[in-house]
């Protein structure tokens, strides 16, 4: 089994159904091969068992006949030896008489040789060699011996001695009888079974070897024969026609000395003979036997392996991301698994449908989202550069959605931002419509459309945004900014069109909002240029390129200078003065505000509290640093680092902080005020100059609007207003300032209307740090 | 084939006898019974026939075993037993073949020439004696004890011989010479397988 189990890993089979049917074939054939061993070894045992027994009575019943054969010789010898006239003759020497007599016992025995031997040693009936040893043999033979097995020339004989007595020995009868092939036949057919009987002799090395040639030279025949002694052994021998169960006789000689040995062998083939069908039938049985766990084990595999291949299939395929059904029937654990594979398959599908959704749309409006946006415009603009054709992109922002969301609440700006979806889907049917984040939406146009086609749609969607929408309860009055871009001449790739569609709504947007803006290349020279504005700022707040400027506000009243009014200035290294109109909207739009809002605060406060105690600091604030938590903070460490008195300052907003949400605000203000701060507000007179604010809260000083100052010599509405404006501050406790005084007709005209300070280059442009000092003196002396 | 000789020293007369004993023993140690010696000395000249002689048939036997008879003497076989016996020689001293004679029935062989007669009888192979014909007038078997003594035995150079069936060598004699003193000689000889 373990070397079933190691050869499957080494062959590393993959196949399930063939691991088993290998496995189950492999641990069949092993218990096979057990069976035919222990069948072996049984049939080898039982083999050798019947054969010894059937040896060892051969060998048993050749000593009987061995016996008796010498019995037979001896009393024919004897009849002979006690012959009177046979005795008379041998003690008379009658050789003629002896040599006649030998003759008839020859053939009366049966026997080849059979000769007189005196007590001289003298031989009648032989001659040669055989005579010589036969001569010896009677007084060599051992007492109560009466034959001997002795080695004549290449012959092997059997010699039986009966002595004659007259009365006492006067010779001896002798017979010898030749141990040859016809004498080992004989012998043979007296078994039962097919014996082969030879004659072994020594020969001149001391090995047991026969006559024949049939057994040579073999320490295992040598063993036999010296083990043979006094019991029967059975060995098994490797002769030269085979394998052989094998006994041995040694036969003894004259003398103390063995000269030959009877083996009677049992070829192994002969032995196993009977067994070869039983042999055949456990070979059948056993092909069989595989054959049948062959096809057994495969088709149990099959049962098995098939529906886990399924399985392995559909998970694979699964894995490859198709959606796939395993069909298993029965209720077994396969069947089980199969059951949950498919319901997990589903739920996969399921989700990963649901997963590639929320990827590719957003989940407020179900439009599109900006990656499925981008993979979209991809290929439109792919497929219309092969066309041929053009691709728009219209960039769509919703005007004023973050006062939406700040006054009427998140769930108000959601059901605003679903409902421009449901009706951008309603206006763009030939197109697609995405939202890209936020308030803003996108549409491509693409597939041959009329080259008016987004003009058309564009003015659509702005006609329709002109109406309030009524949405979750609240009309909610807003409007479209549109940018658009047309490809290939507007961007030859997505992101190229959809950055100039960008521009151009940027464009529109700063055009006043509510309407829609075609890219031009300018504006892609603008964009460029005000990145590098950007880059710039950030290295002047690194290296310290801003300085302050301080421009005076004439106390009319007190005719002095009431304070000065902080102004940023940016001195670039080569593009020398940069404007505050041309980088705050950059430091706003990118949050640098806050940081440089900062600066300014702590720098104003740094120079003002050197200045005499009645003359304060007033810095702009924007919106930005306003929204930002930390901004009273702020303040309080740049008065606290300073030592400038609270009432010193004076922060100037503008009425768009109040977008942010009017409650932020007036906590702020509130804290400030609390603090001693003085709070104005700037630019009065344009934007919403919304009266509420002034009401909500008590502002320390309202600053009138340069272009009603600049007209207010010559234009009577001018003057009106900023007559109303004075008279109600006046009303309200506070203070005026007017801003971009240029004349004496103009100062004369605000003096005239109440207004309580002036601030212009009429009295002074702004100053440097260092002309403070001097202003404060030369300039006081002017007014007065 | 050798002796023990253990000679006794005596002065070297001719007309002085001695006696001489022979003491003679089997392959076993053993007194040896019924083995014949003989010592002939030269010039002492023939035994002669005193008898009578007799070997008996007796009990299907021959009795005694060994009778030792001077050249010339006649011994009578007479039959004791109620069967017949078939009494023969085939020894060159004395070939006979006295058939099938009954009790009482009185025969006389003649022995004239010295050697061993191996008697038999052809009905009965188990019977077997032996007539011992010597020249020498100093020959006897030993007794129950393996003893032979001879008397006057004249001092001097002679032949001690030993016969008998078990020993194995021609004739199934021994031979020795010895110097036989006047006080007589004595010695024991041991047979060797």
């Amino acid at each position: 089994m373990i070397i079933a189990r190691t050869l499957m890993a080494r062959r590393g089979f993959r196949s399930l159904r063939t691991k088993l049917a290998v496995l189950y074939t492999a641990l069949f054939a092993v218990a096979l091969a057990l069976m035919g061993g222990v069948g072996q070894v049984m049939i080898w045992t039982h083999a050798r068992g019947s054969v010894q027994a059937e040896l060892a009575a051969s060998g048993t019943v050749y000593d009987g006949l061995w016996a008796l054969r010498a019995k037979t010789l001896t009393d024919t010898a004897d009849v002979l030896a006690r012959d009177f006239g046979f005795r008379a003759a041998v003690a008379g020497g009658d050789v003629p008489t002896i040599g006649s007599a030998l003759t008839t016992l020859r053939r009366r025995a049966g026997v080849d040789h059979a000769v007189l031997v005196d007590l001289d040693g003298g031989v009648i009936g032989a001659s040669g060699p055989l005579a010589r040893t036969l001569s010896a043999l009677p007084r060599q033979l051992r007492a109560g011996r009466h034959d001997a097995v002795v080695n004549i020339g290449g012959a092997t004989f059997r010699a039986v001695v009966s002595p004659i007595m007259a009365p006492t020995e006067i010779g001896w009868v002798v017979f010898a009888m030749p141990l040859d092939t016809a004498e080992m036949r004989s012998l043979e057919r007296l078994s039962a079974i097919p014996l082969i009987a030879t004659i072994l002799r020594r020969d001149a090395a001391g090995h047991w070897v026969s006559g024949n040639g049939s057994v040579t030279p073999d320490p295992a025949v040598d063993d036999l024969v010296a083990g043979s002694t006094t019991d029967r052994p059975l060995t098994t021998l490797s002769l030269r026609d085979g394998r052989a169960f094998a006994i041995a006789k040694p036969l003894p000689g004259p003398g103390g000395r063995t000269q030959a040995a009877l083996l009677i062998r049992y070829p192994l083939r002969a032995a196993l003979a009977p067994y070869i069908p039983l042999q055949i039938s456990l070979g059948l049985a056993a092909l069989i036997g595989i054959a049948l766990v062959v096809l057994g084990s495969i088709r149990l595999a099959k049962g098995i392996a098939r529906p886990i291949a399924l399985l392995d299939a559909a998970a694979r395929s699964l894995e490859e991301g198709s959606r796939t059904e395993v069909a298993v029937a029965g209720d077994d654990e396969i069947g089980r698994l199969a059951h949950s594979f498919n319901r997990m398959s589903a739920g996969i599908v399921e989700r990963e449908n649901r997963i590639s959704h929320l990827a590719f749309h957003d989940s407020l409006t179900g439009l599109p989202n900006r990656t499925y946006f981008r993979q979209a415009l991809d290929q439109a603009m792919t497929r219309a550069g092969r066309a041929g054709e053009q691709v728009a992109v219209l960039c769509l922002d919703l005007d004023g959605f973050k006062g939406v969301n700040d006054t009427l609440g998140h769930p108000a700006g959601d059901s605003l931002l679903r409902h421009v979806g449901t009706i951008l889907l309603d206006l763009a049917p030939d197109g697609m419509v995405s939202r890209l984040g936020g308030d803003e939406y996108a549409i491509i146009l693409d597939g041959g459309f009329d080259p008016d086609r987004p003009r058309a749609l564009a003015q659509a969607i702005i006609d329709r945004g002109a109406t309030p929408m009524a949405t979750d309860g609240h009309q909610i009055a807003t409007g479209f900014s549109i940018g658009i871009a047309i490809g290939p001449d507007d961007g030859a790739d997505p992101d190229q069109l959809l950055k100039n569609a960008d521009l151009a709504l940027y464009r529109a947007k700063r055009d006043g909002r509510g309407v829609f803006r075609f890219f031009e290349a300018s504006l892609d020279a603008a964009a460029r240029k005000r990145r590098q504005l950007e880059l710039d700022l950030r290295e002047a707040i690194q290296t310290g390129q801003f300085r302050l400027n301080f421009q005076p506000v004439f106390d009319l009243k007190a005719d002095r200078i009431g304070g000065f009014e902080a102004l940023l200035r940016w001195h670039h290294p080569t593009r020398g003065e940069v404007g505050p109109a041309e980088f705050i909207p950059v430091a706003e739009e990118t949050g640098m505000i806050v940081a440089i809002g900062d600066w300014v605060m702590q720098e104003a406060c740094r120079h003002a509290v050197a200045w005499p105690d009645h003359v304060r600091v007033a810095v702009n604030v924007s919106p930005l640093q306003f929204r930002n938590t930390g901004f009273q903070a702020v303040i309080l460490q740049a008065l606290a680092r300073s030592g400038l008195a609270p009432n010193r300052l004076e922060i100037e907003i503008t009425e768009s902080v109040f977008l942010d949400g009017e409650d932020h605000v007036l906590a702020l203000l509130h804290g400030l005020r609390n603090i001693g701060v003085r709070v104005a507000l700037d630019d009065f007179g344009t934007g919403y100059s919304s009266l509420s604010y002034l009401r909500s809260f008590p502002f320390d000083k309202i600053k009138i609007d340069r272009s009603f100052v600049t007209s207010v010599a010559e234009d009577k509405s001018a003057a009106a207003i900023v007559r109303a404006i004075v008279d109600l501050a006046g009303a309200l406790n506070m203070e005026t300032t007017a801003e971009g005084v240029e004349d004496s007709d103009q100062l004369a005209r605000l003096r005239g209307q109440g207004c309580g300070n002036i601030q212009g280059y009429f009295f002074s442009r702004p100053v440097e740090s260092a002309g403070v000092d001097k202003l404060l003196q030369t300039v006081f002396s002017q007014a007065a | 084939m050798m002796f023990a000789l253990a000679l006794a020293l005596c002065l070297p007369t001719m007309v002085q006898a001695a006696t001489v004993t022979i003491d003679v023993r089997g392959p076993d140690g053993q007194p040896l019974t019924d083995a014949v010696v003989v010592v002939d000395v030269p010039g002492a000249g023939r035994a002669t026939p005193r008898g009578p002689y007799v070997m008996e048939q007796k009990a299907i036997a021959f009795q005694p075993h060994v009778l030792v008879v001077p050249v010339g003497a006649s011994v009578t076989l007479p039959n004791r037993d109620t069967v017949r016996h078939h009494v023969y020689s085939f020894s060159k001293a004395k070939k006979f073949d006295l058939k099938l004679y009954g009790k009482e029935d009185q025969r006389s062989i003649v022995f004239d020439k010295p050697g061993v007669v191996a008697l038999g009888c052809n009905i009965h192979d188990t019977m077997s004696g032996f007539i011992f014909v010597t020249t020498s007038p100093f020959a006897d078997k030993t007794d129950a004890r393996g003893r032979v003594q001879l008397a006057d035995v004249p001092a001097g150079t002679a032949t001690i011989s030993v016969w008998s069936p078990s020993i194995r060598a021609t004739g199934n004699m021994l031979s020795q010479s010895v110097a036989i003193g006047a006080a007589g000689f004595a010695t024991t000889i041991a047979i060797r397988r």
